[in-house]
């Protein structure tokens, strides 16, 4: 599409000089190849992961659609214009939550510096695993290797000195491939891409840069900074110059002591806009179970709830409402939420998302035991919850469901999930 | 509409309606009070579709009629009008209200679209207004604050017989008080869940006033309570939704009790409460020696104190907050105070601790008053 791809680019292990130990590793094509896991006879087919629907847009597509020009982001209306023959399958997140933790627990066997960008990149930082494992070039091969033996899935790995050269290798070389650029080299594979590769330039920039007539990341590294800086401005001027030049001090940021969320939330747009209350309310009894969930498991409790819907004309309301006891139990955050829903105003408006968050978190002290109160309503529900808890750990996520939630398929898919998908999540 | 009356009675009833009256209503109307000149009298009304107030004063009425104005205003004029003698008299659309050297023009608002206060059919009964003063007090404490659970912030009164029961909560204790009620009519047992401000605001009011009658209507679409005495009447709505069975959680009961006199036990509460946080708890510990207070876990200070207490079996040691604590020390109104503390399944949680008023030493208080505390986890 937009992004101009350049030539596939690999290199052998041996191009690795030692200057090299940051590592972007990017699953190829992640959802679609999960999927193709379980479907192997539509391994040579177009193949895209998108719900079904009329506003749907692709999740992920196999590398022999996007030879038909079908890319992630695209509405499914057009990636099906482009290639007839398009196998559209259904996204199983917990599929790919499964295979994530697989993913993620290779890494954590080479190295703790470990940072992840999504479900299916993350940064490494080998400069401590090399004397263990080999060069970061010998690294990346073993790597790749194990991931196909372990999980079955591709992977493309950038090798650099920094995380954006090595975003810009990993990217070069997929799929299936590994680019080592060690630091004597980085401009002399910089120099030649499009400046679409650099981070930050998206179609705008590119624009604007197409309009001063540079079209590489060379030509832009010789341009003088105040001729970027009246195009581009100061501050993307000077952050565009480095990168051109290789330089991007950024270090990984593993992810070493859990990190301790703000507000855990839960949102869903609707396939079509939506206004019966009473569907409204099962979405927000859905969301609120998920938020409640992830609160438990993070062993945090809130005293904030806050709801968020959208109308079809996009205008967008918030409510809120402060409890006295903080709470983690399912039942009180879904009471609340349709409360706030049924007080916002917008009852029976249609609506095309609505989400459910939880925020003013506190760490749960006293495990999630009630407060000091002569009675507690919340007690049996507390108790429910952690029983699903135990159900859902073993069987997997909705094995156990609200009585409203049951087999209602006019609920969005991934809302409605089944238990019958259970056992690979927890 | 043209009328005389005196400044002081003028200011009076203004403050009664205007009292109960939220600080910003709902519609621009509902912030009026209406005054209907009649006979020998002006009765003054605020309504806001949830609480009503009226009250009569003598007056000398040269025409009849009715007039709506700014409550708050026609409030703030009246406390500082110069004169005694006080003339009220509308034009068109203005109401001039004159007073020795000084005049008011205030604009009026429609009173036809002002809304019509509850009637009382039948009254329910009559009470000491001095004691439902008191009565209210010592239970309204225990009320929530909180406007997350409607019911908790509610004062829920019970009559039955020839007696009243007022009980509250907010989860943390309940406090619950029966005082003598004589019925007016056959009525059988009624509750009415009440909020707890404007029975507060009622009692306090209407204290000096000698008897209260109370009419109760419950079971309809719009169920309220309505107060009447010495010429003011206060009606509001009742909180809606079901007041949890409190009463069953206090003890007939308990063998294990301390007696404290009660002034020493609030004043050693707050000198040992001021190294704690607000919130946090006091840890008590009562032994043949007496009650040790003592402030831990603070970071910055620490304290404890020794008080003369009366213990009648085995030693117990419960934590609690120390304001919870004052606010039931400060109700019992008698010298002396009885904790009695309960027991749980589980050896090292104490139960909830009762409180109620003692009038000496081996004395017990009469009154009734009741107020379970729940205590903290003990922090070791």
């Amino acid at each position: 599409m937009s992004r101009q791809v350049a030539a596939r680019q690999t290199s052998s292990v041996d191009v690795d000089d030692g200057s090299a130990h940051i590592l972007h590793v990017d699953m190829d094509a992640f959802f679609a190849s999960v999927e193709l896991l379980d479907h192997p006879e539509l391994k040579n087919q177009p193949v895209a992961v998108a719900y079904d629907g009329p506003r749907s847009v692709i999740s992920a597509a196999n590398y022999v659609a996007r030879r038909f020009g079908v890319g992630s982001a695209m509405p499914l209306a057009m990636a099906r214009k482009r290639c007839a023959g398009l196998v559209v399958l259904e996204p199983r997140g917990h599929l790919y939550r499964h295979y994530n933790r697989m993913v993620m627990d290779i890494f954590a066997d080479i190295t703790p510096m470990v940072e992840p960008i999504s479900i299916d990149e993350a940064f490494l930082d080998v400069s401590g695993a090399r004397r263990l494992f080999g060069s970061a070039g010998a690294i990346a091969a073993q790597l790749r290797e194990r991931m196909f033996s372990e999980t079955g899935l591709t992977c493309s790995i950038g090798v650099a000195a920094s995380k954006y050269v090595a975003k810009v290798a990993s990217t070069q070389a997929k799929p299936d491939g590994l680019l080592i650029v060690p630091a004597s080299r980085t401009l002399e594979f910089l120099h030649p891409l499009p400046v679409s590769a650099l981070w930050g330039v998206g179609a705008v920039s590119a624009k604007k840069l197409a309009g001063l007539g540079l079209d590489t990341i060379g030509e832009l590294a010789e341009t003088p900074g105040r001729v970027l800086e009246r195009a581009l401005g100061a501050a993307a001027a000077r952050q565009l110059s480095a990168l051109a030049q290789g330089i991007d001090p950024r270090t990984v940021a593993a992810l070493t002591a859990k990190r301790v969320e703000k507000s855990i939330s839960q949102e869903t747009t609707f396939a079509s806009d939506i206004s019966d209350p009473a569907t409204i309310e099962r979405y927000l009894l859905q969301l609120s179970q998920g938020v409640a969930r992830r609160l438990r498991h993070a062993n945090v409790l809130s005293s904030t709830i806050a709801i968020k819907l959208r109308a079809a004309d996009f205008a967008t309301a918030s409510r809120s409402r402060t409890l006295t006891e903080p709470t983690a139990v399912s039942r009180t955050v879904a009471e609340i939420a349709t409360d706030l829903y049924r007080a916002s105003g917008l009852l029976g408006r249609p609506l095309r998302l609505v989400g459910v968050r939880a925020e003013n978190l506190h760490a749960a002290d006293g495990g999630l035991a009630g407060p000091d109160l002569l009675w507690d309503d919340e007690g049996k529900w507390r108790a429910a919850d952690a029983t699903l808890d135990t159900v859902e750990s073993r069987f997997g996520r909705d094995a156990v469901l609200p009585a409203s939630l049951l087999a209602d398929a006019s609920l969005h898919p991934d809302i409605n999930r089944k238990g019958a998908d259970g056992g690979l999540d927890t | 509409m043209k009328l005389h009356v005196n400044r002081d009675l003028l200011s009076d009833a203004v403050s009664f309606v205007v009292k109960l009256l939220p600080q910003r209503t709902t519609l621009p109307i509902l912030s009026g009070v209406l005054l209907d000149a009649s006979g020998q009298t002006l009765t003054l009304s605020t309504f806001d579709y949830e609480v009503s107030a009226q009250t009569s004063v003598p007056a000398e009425v040269a025409t009849a009629g009715e007039v709506l104005v700014s409550a708050r205003l026609l409030s703030d004029i009246s406390h500082r009008l110069p004169h005694e003698d006080v003339t009220l008299e509308t034009n068109d659309s203005t109401l001039t209200i004159t007073s020795g050297q000084s005049t008011f023009v205030v604009y009026t608002m429609p009173v036809d679209e002002y809304p019509k206060l509850p009637t009382v059919e039948t009254w329910s009964g009559e009470i000491d207004a001095e004691e439902f003063a008191t009565a209210v007090t010592q239970v309204a404490i225990a009320a929530s604050r909180d406007d997350v659970t409607p019911v908790l912030t509610g004062v829920e009164l019970t009559v039955s017989g020839d007696s009243l029961t007022l009980v509250a909560t907010d989860r943390y204790r309940v406090a619950l008080r029966t005082v003598p009620w004589t019925n007016a009519s056959d009525t059988q047992e009624i509750s009415a869940l009440i909020p707890a401000r404007t029975i507060g605001e009622v009692a306090k009011t209407f204290s000096n006033q000698g008897v209260v009658s109370i009419a109760i209507t419950n079971g309809t679409d719009h169920d309220m309570v309505a107060f009447q005495a010495g010429g003011k009447r206060v009606t509001t709505l009742l909180i809606k939704g079901n007041f949890p069975p409190v009463t069953r959680l206090l003890p007939e009961s308990v063998p294990n009790f301390a007696v404290v006199k009660t002034t020493d036990l609030i004043d050693a509460s707050r000198r040992v409460g001021l190294v704690l946080d607000r919130e946090s708890p006091l840890r008590f510990t009562f032994s043949l020696d007496g009650l040790l207070l003592e402030a831990v876990g603070s970071d910055q200070a620490q304290a404890n104190e020794q008080v003369e207490a009366f213990l009648s079996k085995d030693d117990v040691v419960v934590s609690m907050k120390p304001q919870l604590l004052i606010d039931a020390l400060s109700h019992v109104h008698t010298e002396y105070a009885k904790l009695g503390f309960t027991t749980t399944d589980n050896p090292n949680k104490p139960g909830p601790v009762l409180i109620t008023g003692q009038l000496a030493k081996d004395q017990v208080s009469d009154d009734n008053y009741k107020y379970l505390l729940q205590p903290n986890l003990l922090l070791r």
